[in-house]
C-alpha cells in the first residue's frame, strides 16, 4: 500500500459518506430532487 | 409570529418575500408565477431578533377561488390565522386591487397595505394620497419598491406589521348578512363592495396618464400578438436561447472547463499508477470521470438558465401565452399551457406545478402529462453529448429536439382530446398583459448561480453515488468476483440490463450499456451521461473535434458502436420517455388521479419508443437502403400499444356517455 | 353588440356578460368586468382582442369577447 492508495481510499470513503449523508438528510426533510432549491416547496400545497 | 403575504397576481409578493427573507424563490413578470405556499424566517435586519416567519402565497383576485392556486391563498388566510397580513397592492392598479384588500380587512387579522411598484406611479405621474387611503381603509398604508435596495419602504412595512401583532382589525366595509348560495344576493353585495372601492379610488388617486390610452407598449404588443409575426418571433427567440446556450457561448466555456477536469483525471491516474486497478477505476472513471462528464456540461445549462430568467422577467411570457392560445386551443389545450412548456426547458417539476393556473381540469391534467416532452435542463447534457459525438456539435440537433418536443405535445394533446372525447365545457382564455420591464441582469445572474449550485450538488451527491454503484455493478459478477477483460457481459450490470436491451433492438440500440444508461436516467436524467461515461470509460464528450482530427475517427461513436441514425434514435428515446422519478411524483400530486398518472407514464413510454423506432427504421432505410434490425417485432410492439390506447379510449368514452346521459336525465337505449 | 363588433380605441359600457359559466362570470366580476363598468378596446384581431378593464390590460379570446355585450 503506497501513499497514493491510502489517500485515494480515504477520499473515496469520505466523499461517498458525505454524499450519502446529504442524500439521506434531504430525503428525510422531504426533498424529491436532491440539491434542487425548489423541491422543498414543490409537491405540497 | 407569522406574516402572510397576500395580494393580486403579479403585484410583486414573491419579489418582496425574497427581499425580506433572503430566499430566491422564482419570480417572473406574469400573473401566476407562485403556485404554492412558501415559508421562511425574516432576515435579522428586519426581524430584530424576534422569530418572524414570512409566508408567501399565490396571487388571488378575491377570497373566492377561481383556479386551484387561488384556493391555496384563501384557505390559508381563512383557516390558518396568520398573526398579520401584508397585503401587497399593485399601486398602478388600485381600483382592482382594493377589492381583495377590503375582503382581507374583514378577517379581523391586522392588515398592512404595501403600495408596491410605487416607482412606476412616479414615472407616470400618478399620485396616491397615502394618508387619505390609510384613513379610509383603517389600516396602515406604506409605499414600497421591493426591487430597490435603499428607500424601499420595506423596513417601515415590517416594523408596522410586527407592531400590530396580537391586535385586531376593524373593517371599513363589512359584507351584509346574505345567503351566500344565492347568486343574485352575492352579486349585488359584490357590486356594493366595488362601488365602495371605486369611491375610495376616486378620492385618493389622481392620474395624469390614462391607462385606457394606447401607448408604445401597445404598439409592441400588436406585433408580438400578431398571429404571423408573433409566432415567428417566438420561434426565433427560443431558437436563439437554445443556440446561444448549446452551440455558441455554452460550449466555449465548457471546452475550457473540461480541459481542467481531464487534466485532473490524468494527474490522479498517474499518481495512482501503483494502486490496485479496481481502486484506480473507481476514482478515475467512476468518480472523476462520471461526475466530470456531467459537470462539464454545466456551462451550457447555466447560459440557458440565464437567458430563460431574462425572458421570464421582461413580460414576454404573457404575450407568448396569448399568441399561442388559438393554436393550442385547436388541440384541446389553452394558451396557459405555454407557460409550463417554457418553464419546462429549465426543469420539469416547476413546469408541472405551473399547471395549477389552468382552470379546466382536463386541460390541466393534459398539460401536466405532456409538458415534460420539452427537454429539461438535465437533458441538455444528453443532447449536447450526442450532438457533439455524432453530429460534430451541430446546432440543429438541439433545435430539432426542442421543436420535436413541441410537436409531440401537440400530437399528445390531440390524442388526449380524441381519447377523452368531446369537451362539455367551453374554454375561455383571459390573460393579463403586464407592463414590460427591462429584465434585471443581476437577478438573472443570481437565479443562474442558484440553479448551477443545485446542479453541482446533484452531480456530487446522487449522480456520484449512482455512478459508483454502476461502476461496481459493472466490475463484479454475481459471485462478487472481479470481471475480467472481454467478459464484461457476465457482470451484474450487464445481466440486469440485458433483458431491457432486447426490447430496444428494434430501436437500433440493443447494447446492455445503453439500456443501463437509459434506466439510470430515471433517477436523474444527467445520469445517462454519467453512466455512459462510466461504462465506456470516456470523459471528454465536448471537445470531440480535436479527437476526430487526431485519431481520424471519433472515439466516442466508435466505442458506443452506434450509427448516426441509431444515435439519434437513442437520444430521442431518452428525451421523450418518462421524466425522472421526481417529476413523475410531481405529476402524481398535480393530477390527483392514479388513472391519469398511469396513462401519462404509458403515453410517454409509448411515445419515446415509437419516435425512436421510426427514426431508426426510416433513417436506416434512407441511409442504407434497407430496414433496421427487428422491424417486425418493433411493429408488433407498437401495434399492441395502439390497441391499448384504443381500448382505454373506448372505456373512457363509454363512461362519458353514461355521465352525459345522467346529466341529461335520459336513459341510454 | 358584443366586443367582437366593437371598434378599437373606443371605450364602451358593459351591458351584460353571457359566458353561460357562473364561475367565469364571477371571475370576470372580480377583475372589474361587469355590467355598468367601462371597458376599452385597445386592439382587435380575428381571434383575440386586447382590452383595458380598470387599469389593467387583458388579452381575451374570441369566445370570451363574444360573451361580453357592450
Amino acid at each position: 500500500m503506497n501513499m497514493a492508495t491510502i489517500i485515494a481510499l480515504l477520499a473515496v470513503v469520505l466523499i461517498v459518506f458525505f454524499a450519502v449523508r446529504y442524500i439521506v438528510k434531504s430525503k428525510k426533510s422531504g426533498a424529491k430532487c436532491i440539491g434542487c432549491p425548489e423541491s422543498g416547496s414543490c409537491c405540497k400545497k | 409570529m407569522r406574516i402572510a403575504f397576500a395580494g393580486n397576481p403579479n403585484s410583486g409578493k414573491t419579489t418582496m418575500y425574497n427581499a425580506l427573507t433572503g430566499m430566491s424563490e422564482k419570480v417572473g413578470n406574469w400573473a401566476g408565477v407562485t403556485v404554492g405556499r412558501k415559508e421562511s424566517p425574516l432576515k435579522e435586519e428586519y426581524s430584530h431578533g424576534q422569530e418572524v416567519i414570512a409566508v408567501d402565497l399565490p396571487g388571488a383576485y378575491s377570497m373566492s377561488p377561481f383556479t386551484p392556486e387561488e384556493g391555496i391563498t384563501s384557505e390559508y388566510v381563512r383557516e390558518r390565522h396568520p398573526d398579520a397580513i401584508i397585503n401587497i397592492v399593485d399601486a398602478t392598479n388600485l381600483s382592482r386591487s382594493l377589492f381583495f384588500t377590503t375582503q382581507l380587512l374583514e378577517l379581523g387579522v391586522p392588515v398592512v397595505v404595501a403600495l408596491n411598484k410605487s416607482d412606476i406611479n412616479e414615472k407616470e405621474n400618478t399620485v396616491i394620497d397615502v394618508a387619505a387611503l390609510e384613513q379610509k381603509l383603517g389600516c396602515p398604508v406604506i409605499k414600497t419598491v421591493s426591487t430597490e435596495k435603499t428607500n424601499s419602504g420595506l423596513k417601515e412595512l415590517v416594523d408596522k406589521a410586527i407592531s400590530l401583532n396580537g391586535k385586531g382589525q376593524v373593517a371599513p366595509y363589512v359584507q351584509a348578512d346574505i345567503d351566500l348560495h344565492d347568486k343574485n344576493q352575492v352579486d349585488a353585495e359584490d357590486r356594493k363592495r366595488f362601488s365602495f372601492v371605486n369611491d375610495i379610488v376616486s378620492q385618493v388617486e389622481t392620474r395624469q396618464t390614462l391607462s385606457s390610452k394606447s401607448n408604445a407598449e401597445d404598439r409592441l404588443d400588436s406585433i408580438l400578438l400578431n398571429k404571423v409575426s408573433g409566432i415567428l418571433i417566438f420561434a426565433a427567440v427560443m431558437w436563439l436561447v437554445f443556440t446561444i446556450s448549446q452551440a455558441w457561448l455554452g460550449p466555449l466555456v465548457a471546452d475550457w472547463l473540461v480541459g481542467y477536469i481531464e487534466g485532473f483525471q490524468e494527474w490522479v491516474t498517474e499518481k495512482m499508477a501503483d494502486s490496485p486497478a479496481i481502486l484506480t477505476t473507481i476514482v478515475a472513471d467512476g468518480i472523476i470521470g462520471g461526475v466530470g462528464a456531467v459537470v462539464g456540461f454545466l456551462p451550457l445549462v447555466m447560459v440557458m438558465y440565464f437567458l430563460i430568467a431574462l425572458l421570464e422577467d421582461c413580460g414576454y411570457m404573457a404575450r407568448v401565452s396569448a399568441v399561442m392560445d388559438p393554436i393550442f386551443k385547436r388541440v384541446g389545450l389553452s394558451g396557459k399551457s405555454v407557460i409550463p412548456v417554457i418553464i419546462g426547458t429549465g426543469c420539469g417539476i416547476p413546469a408541472i406545478m405551473a399547471c395549477r393556473t389552468i382552470r379546466d381540469e382536463r386541460e390541466r391534467r393534459a398539460t401536466a402529462m405532456l409538458s415534460t416532452f420539452i427537454p429539461c435542463g438535465a437533458k441538455v447534457p444528453v443532447i449536447a453529448l450526442f450532438a457533439g459525438a455524432f453530429f460534430a456539435g451541430a446546432g440543429w440537433v438541439s433545435t430539432v429536439s426542442y421543436f420535436l418536443g413541441l410537436v409531440l405535445i401537440f400530437l399528445g394533446a390531440l390524442l388526449v382530446k380524441v381519447v377523452t372525447g368531446y369537451k362539455y365545457r367551453k374554454s375561455f382564455f383571459i390573460m393579463e398583459l403586464p407592463k414590460y420591464k427591462i429584465p434585471s441582469i443581476k437577478r438573472a445572474f443570481f437565479s443562474m448561480l442558484e440553479r448551477a449550485k443545485a446542479y453541482i450538488i446533484k452531480a456530487a451527491t446522487i449522480i456520484l453515488v449512482c455512478n459508483l454503484v454502476v461502476q461496481l455493478m459493472q466490475s463484479y459478477d454475481w459471485s462478487f468476483r472481479a470481471v475480467e477483460e472481454g467478459m464484461e457481459h457476465t457482470s451484474i450490470l450487464a445481466s440486469i440490463a440485458s433483458p431491457f436491451a432486447l426490447l430496444l433492438i428494434p430501436l437500433g440500440f440493443g447494447a446492455w450499456q445503453l439500456a443501463a444508461a437509459a434506466i439510470t436516467g430515471f433517477i436523474a436524467k444527467e445520469n445517462v451521461v454519467g453512466t455512459l461515461a462510466v461504462v465506456y470509460g470516456l470523459t471528454n464528450f465536448i471537445d470531440v473535434d480535436e479527437l476526430a482530427m487526431v485519431g481520424g475517427a471519433n472515439e466516442i461513436s466508435v466505442a458506443m458502436g452506434l450509427t448516426t441514425v441509431s444515435a439519434l434514435a437513442y437520444l430521442f428515446f431518452n428525451l421523450y420517455t418518462p421524466p425522472c422519478f421526481a417529476a413523475i411524483g410531481a405529476m402524481n400530486s398535480e393530477m390527483q388521479s392514479k388513472g391519469w398518472l398511469w396513462c401519462a407514464i404509458g403515453l410517454q413510454l409509448c411515445t419515446g419508443y415509437t419516435v425512436a423506432f421510426l427514426v431508426y427504421q426510416i433513417g436506416t432505410l434512407i441511409t442504407e437502403g434497407h430496414l433496421g434490425q427487428g422491424f417486425v417485432p418493433g411493429l408488433i410492439a407498437i401495434a399492441v400499444m395502439a390497441c391499448v390506447v384504443f381500448m382505454i379510449s373506448r372505456r373512457i368514452r363509454a363512461d362519458f356517455d353514461r355521465q352525459y346521459a345522467l346529466h341529461g336525465g335520459k336513459i341510454p337505449a | 353588440m358584443t366586443l367582437l363588433e366593437a371598434e378599437p380605441e373606443k371605450t364602451y359600457t358593459i351591458k351584460e356578460i353571457q359566458t353561460d359559466d357562473e364561475d367565469m362570470n364571477a371571475f370576470l366580476f372580480r377583475l372589474g368586468c361587469y355590467s355598468g363598468e367601462p371597458i376599452t378596446v385597445i386592439s382587435k384581431k380575428k381571434d383575440s382582442c386586447v382590452v383595458v378593464i380598470k387599469d389593467a390590460r387583458y388579452n381575451l379570446d374570441s369566445l370570451l369577447s363574444g360573451a361580453i355585450i357592450v
